[in-house]
């Protein structure tokens, strides 16, 4: 049973197909959720909450029906949503606290609870005051808190670090590693920053014009290419890449000294520098590439028509 | 999560039933509703007509008093029009006092857009539309039946043992008399403030949806020469549903009194758009159409 389960998931609104037919299954304890504008992300998510009903297919969340156990689904996710949703005339504690008794708390345990999140999440100075005169990223903070105070085993976070300056954003960042790293929450992030899902997530559903575009394990994705190195030489590239090659390497010169490897997994970065100073060549620039989150979206969405699919690395 | 360590920790402890969640939002509702000193005024000012109505009952009840005020006149008379006096006078107020805290049961979650984190939680828009509403209802009571259900026990416990037998109706009318208006209003409020979102101006509107319909009513039936035209008037409507409720005496002229099944069409059909409004309004997100 995967964290989502998208079965041919078709959600058409207002006369038009928002998503159209997904299918795939997510597993991952960070959760990326990409894709450009239109592509479908928000729906998805307010599909998965019970928001929308899917015209045709199905989803299931933590192995329940989206459509028949939305309350149960509900139950067991907390939902930060992108734009402001509070209730501005009521202190930290108290909307916290609402809210966690709306999620099935006691109201001692929804309280105690509220002061936890609140603290969990740097507000525990300002939550004794009204909501409404909170700044952007607190008003952001408050939105986390209110969704981890019932301790969901899912949390759907959409736009996390939507207008946050960068102190706020890394502060953010590193609130959802700290909730990764407990490992009793799964997370479901949607961001339109790369870099924020990069940083966070283990694996990425790339949505395009409400497809799936792709679907992708970013760990394995780095593990796999983690050999890829670009290299700006001098003196005798030729003895030395021959070497390589005969290592059992990929490789290929280009103009001004230039060469590329894909290293075997046995090889290491120290065998390059043997091997260069075994030919008398000299390494004047050397970068280990990986393949980035950034190559993988953009390869997706360019890739029109594409069904789930596992992305791989360019040749 | 603790407050020291500033860690997170999964919840296991107890949960509510699911069922007990529109209770949440209806306790939440009461608070918010009696936190405004105004609210609290208007409850308390509503209540000095019902000290009234006890003290004109005492009055009746004691000889010596009968005796010096009323002599052998029909003022300090209890009966079925003198509890739909105190109908009327309690409902009206409490027309005042539900456009007053209607708009604050919604109002606040629309403006800053709270419905997609409240609805996100294990709670259905019916049981949140619920929440608000029996929050309204139980302010409400508080000025409506409950005082004249004491005022009828008051005058049953007073007066000569055969006037509470002979007299039973007036308690069961006024006790559905009042639920049938409180209901009415709760839904009218919700309705009304659901789509309106500055405060004030929701309440002007509950006003305004009472009276103008009346306004357009009145107008129709003098231009048409019709009753029907009083249909669109929830005091006449109301006054004559009372009425009926309690047996007291039809006044003013019997051609334009309204049938029973058209008012109940009426209150039915009124009942019917608000909960549509509703629908309509409280949603998680709207979709945009096209």
């Amino acid at each position: 049973m995967g964290v989502i389960d998208l079965d041919r998931l078709v959600v058409q609104l207002g006369g038009r197909t928002v998503l159209d037919g997904l299918e795939g299954e997510l597993r991952g304890q960070a959760i990326g959720l990409l894709g450009p504008n239109g592509a479908g992300k928000s729906t998805l998510i307010n599909t998965l909450l019970g928001f929308h009903t899917p015209s045709s297919g199905g989803a299931r969340v933590l192995g329940l029906d989206a459509k028949r156990e939305r309350m149960s689904i509900r139950q067991s996710v907390g939902y930060m949503p992108e734009n402001d949703s509070f209730i501005g005339n009521m202190n930290g504690v108290h909307f916290v606290r609402y809210m966690a008794e709306l999620s099935g708390l006691p109201p001692a345990e929804a309280l105690e609870r509220a002061h936890e999140a609140l603290f969990f999440v740097g507000l525990g100075e300002v939550r004794y005051r009204l909501i409404s005169t909170y700044s952007l990223g607190m008003k952001q903070l408050i939105k986390l808190a209110q969704a981890l105070a019932h301790g969901p085993r899912l949390l759907i976070l959409d736009e996390p670090t939507n207008g946050l300056d960068p102190t706020a954003r890394q502060r953010m960042i590193q609130l959802i590693k700290d909730i990764r790293k407990q490992g009793s929450t799964h997370l479901l992030i949607s961001s339109h920053l790369l870099r924020d899902i990069d940083e966070t997530c283990d694996e990425v559903l790339i949505l395009n014009k409400g497809r799936v575009a792709a679907i992708s394990n970013i760990e394995e994705e780095r593990r796999s290419h983690r050999n890829f190195i670009e290299l700006e030489m001098a003196g005798n590239t030729e003895g030395f890449t021959q070497k390589m090659r005969a290592l059992g390497c990929e490789c290929a010169s280009f103009a001004g000294g230039r060469v590329k490897l894909v290293m075997t997994d046995e090889l290491q970065v120290r065998d390059v520098y043997t091997a260069a100073a075994e030919f008398d060549a000299q390494i004047r620039r050397i970068q280990q590439r990986r393949d980035s989150l950034e190559d993988i979206f953009m390869r997706a969405v360019e890739y029109e028509g594409s069904r789930a699919e596992h992305v791989s690395l360019p040749s | 999560m603790s407050v020291f360590h500033h860690e997170y920790r999964a919840y296991t402890g107890r949960v509510t039933p699911l069922w007990t969640r529109p209770l949440v939002l209806a306790r939440y509702g009461l608070a918010e509703v009696w936190s405004s000193k105004i609210a609290t005024g208007l409850a308390i000012l509503s209540l000095l007509p019902s000290i009234v109505f006890l003290v004109i009952i005492y009055l009746a009840d004691n000889p010596i008093a009968r005796a010096i005020i009323a002599r052998d006149s029909n003022i300090l008379t209890i009966n079925e029009a003198f509890f739909l006096r105190v109908l009327e006078t309690q409902c009206w107020l409490a027309l005042v006092l539900a456009a007053w805290i209607a708009p604050r049961l919604i109002s606040f979650d629309l403006a800053d857009s709270a419905l997609p984190i409240v609805l996100s939680h294990p709670i259905s828009r019916f049981g949140y539309i619920l929440g608000k509403f029996l929050a309204l209802i139980l302010s409400l009571s508080y000025i409506t039946w409950i005082p004249c259900l004491a005022l009828f026990l008051y005058q049953c416990y007073s007066s000569p043992q055969p006037w509470a037998a002979k007299h039973f109706s007036i308690g069961m009318g006024l006790f559905a008399g009042a639920l049938l208006w409180i209901t009415l209003l709760s839904l009218l409020g919700l309705a009304v403030s659901s789509w309106v979102k500055w405060r004030v101006v929701a309440t002007g509107a509950i006003f305004a949806v009472v009276f103008v319909p009346a306004g357009i009513g009145g107008i129709a039936s003098a231009i048409l020469r019709t009753r029907w035209g009083l249909l669109l008037n929830m005091p006449v409507v109301m006054t004559e549903i009372w009425q009926r409720l309690l047996g007291a005496p039809a006044f003013g002229n019997p051609r334009l009194q309204l049938p029973s099944s058209a008012m109940a069409v009426v209150l039915v059909f009124a009942g019917l758009i608000f909960a549509a409004m509703l629908n309509a309004r409280i949603r998680a997100r709207e979709v945009v159409r096209g």
